[in-house]
């Protein structure tokens, strides 16, 4: 029973979205936010965002001086349809929860031509801590190779798919912000924030030819002493390394871009961090991505991906046999945006979860989060509207003053296998309809 | 009135340094040329250099002649005036007509877009 809760953490660490805005790097490059993001506020990367993190964050106007630090903070307010049945967190209520989401720290920026990165430190009032969130440091080398232009680099991360540089990966996808106190499907995936910060990886990536994208590394936990360190609650450890690989075909055409890709992530883990058998998760996803630029003024996104996950639990299933010992995940992401005048912005997204049924890893009568058919399907929405009034070349502040404010609505039509009485205690898949408002500032 | 002549002067100088197949470009088709290609990079702004340097009053300048902006070496040895026939050339395959150079576009193929772009940009004074 106890690798269940385990798993259900696993899980439940997938919900989490990470959340970036980096003013520094506007400061570094003399870019206005707008150059590198769709609609002049992070993380949603334009073409020149994507090169510039392929670059290493290396990318500067020639200047000296730039200070590498940034500040983030993130207030919300969250509303679902109806009641939970207990407070989603402590010092929180049932519904209506105004929320001091997060306040983070980023050391951002380069060190010289060769090496960059980001580190975030943050402080959220639903966990009421101050711990290490995502990083990215890296270190490249451009080069030419037979006349091409081509990026040889390496990323150390602390969470599979932060270092990807496009806006269909699960480090990364719509929505970009979220809220943590709403009920959200029981099914997550190893490569979906399953390891978030939990783990350390090295990937070596280059870009050939400024179209062709390869990566290759590999993630190891961090020790028990390290995470404490960083503030962070040990969740389980994979066994040995866990590879991780990306390849993609990129093309920037300055009025539009477009990307195809797959990636893969296979992990072995130990439950508990309890030495014997592992559950093993092996996660391969397709992504593609198309992004109409024209002027600038009306700007136009499409992303798509698709992950299968396929689980192995032996540990899970020695230690309750009830437990399926072989059993999917699968997730479909799609989502279209549309801004107007880098300011004004509409997005829509539609996610299809599916994946067999299991009595316990999707429990009845459990309120809220179980399930009555023992699945873990879900099916819903996510509609947003936002405006952002700075962040462009000759806005008030640039580049240190940023704001965006947005609306967001998610709706279920299937929740954890049904639609109706899905818990088995009677609640409906839209009675977890969320509204979620946030105004969020970087500087 | 003095300004105004100021102005009136300087702005035919300018438009007398654009031969006629640059002057006849259409700066409307010209300026979104601009801001498909080159506004990422490039503001049209006097004294606002963004990854590259200000578009304002490029057309007869020397190279490399911004002094807050920090050129390429190979940028700062070209030692030419920017005229519409060296900004054709250079804009048509940058890496070709500034080798080392820091431009990382890769060159604006179709003729009448540069024709285009060059006409608006020789407007920026």
């Amino acid at each position: 029973m106890k690798n269940k809760y385990i798993l259900w953490g696993l899980l439940l660490l997938g919900l989490s979205e990470p959340a970036l805005a980096v003013p520094s790097f506007a400061r570094q490059t003399g870019q206005d936010c707008a150059a590198c993001h769709i609609g002049s506020y992070g993380p949603q990367l334009t073409p020149y965002g994507m090169k510039f993190k392929m670059g290493g964050y290396t990318e500067s106007d020639g200047k000296e001086g730039h200070i590498p630090i940034s500040a983030m903070l993130v207030q919300s307010f969250t509303n679902t349809k109806k009641d939970q049945t207990e407070d989603p967190a402590p010092h929180f209520k049932t519904n209506n929860n105004a929320s001091l989401q997060e306040v983070s720290v980023f050391v951002a920026g380069r060190v010289n031509d060769n090496i960059g990165g980001f580190s975030q430190i943050t402080w959220s009032e639903p966990d009421r801590k101050t711990t290490m969130d995502n990083f990215d440091l890296r270190f490249v080398k451009p080069m030419q190779i037979a006349g091409n232009d081509t990026i040889f680099g390496i990323s150390l991360n602390n969470n599979p798919t932060i270092q990807d540089p496009f806006n269909t990966t699960p480090g990364w996808k719509f929505p970009y912000l979220g809220s943590e106190l709403a009920p959200t499907p029981a099914a997550g995936q190893m490569i979906a924030g399953g390891l978030e910060t939990q783990v350390l990886g090295a990937t070596a990536y280059t870009l050939y030819d400024n179209h062709w994208y390869a990566e290759l590394g590999g993630y190891q936990s961090f020790s028990k002493n390290m995470l404490n360190k960083m503030n962070i609650d040990p969740a389980d450890k994979i066994s040995g390394t866990s590879p991780y690989w990306r390849v993609a075909y990129f093309n920037d055409m300055h009025k539009s871009a477009y990307s195809v890709g797959l990636f893969g992530l296979s992990t072995h883990i130990l439950p508990g961090r309890e030495a014997g058998p592992t559950d093993k998760y092996t996660d391969i996803g397709i992504d593609g991505s198309y992004q109409f630029l024209g002027t600038r003024e009306h700007v136009m996104t499409v992303d798509g991906s698709y992950i299968h996950e396929n689980r192995k639990l032996d540990a899970s299933f020695a230690s309750d046999p009830a437990i399926k010992r072989n059993g999917t995940v699968n997730r479909l992401d799609l989502s279209t945006s549309y801004h107007y005048d880098k300011t004004y912005g509409l997005t829509a997204g539609f996610f299809d979860i599916t994946g067999n049924k299991d009595s316990v890893l999707y429990e009845d009568l459990v309120a809220d989060s179980g399930s009555r058919t023992n699945s873990p399907n879900s099916r819903g929405y996510t509609l947003q509207a936002d405006w952002t009034p700075l962040g462009k070349e000759n806005s008030w502040g640039a580049p240190f003053a940023n704001m965006r404010l947005a609306v967001q609505y998610t709706g279920y039509t299937k929740f954890n296998g049904a639609k109706k009485d899905y818990d088995g205690l009677g609640r409906n898949a839209s009675d977890n309809n969320t509204l979620y408002t946030s105004i969020w500032f970087a500087l | 009135m003095k300004r105004l002549m100021i102005i009136l002067m300087t702005a035919s100088i300018s438009m007398s340094l654009i031969p006629q197949a640059y002057a006849g470009g259409d700066t409307a088709n010209g300026k979104k040329v601009y801001e498909e290609e080159c506004s990422d990079c490039h503001s049209v702004t006097a004294g606002k250099n963004k990854k590259g340097p200000s578009f304002f009053g490029v057309v007869g300048r020397k190279s490399a002649t911004i002094a807050d902006f920090n050129y390429s070496d190979a940028m700062r040895a070209k030692n030419i005036a920017w005229s519409p026939e060296a900004i054709n050339d250079y804009i048509k395959a940058p890496k070709k007509s500034v080798p080392g150079g820091k431009m990382k576009y890769d060159g604006l193929d179709d003729e009448k877009s540069r024709t285009d772009v060059i006409a608006y940009i020789a407007t920026l004074h």
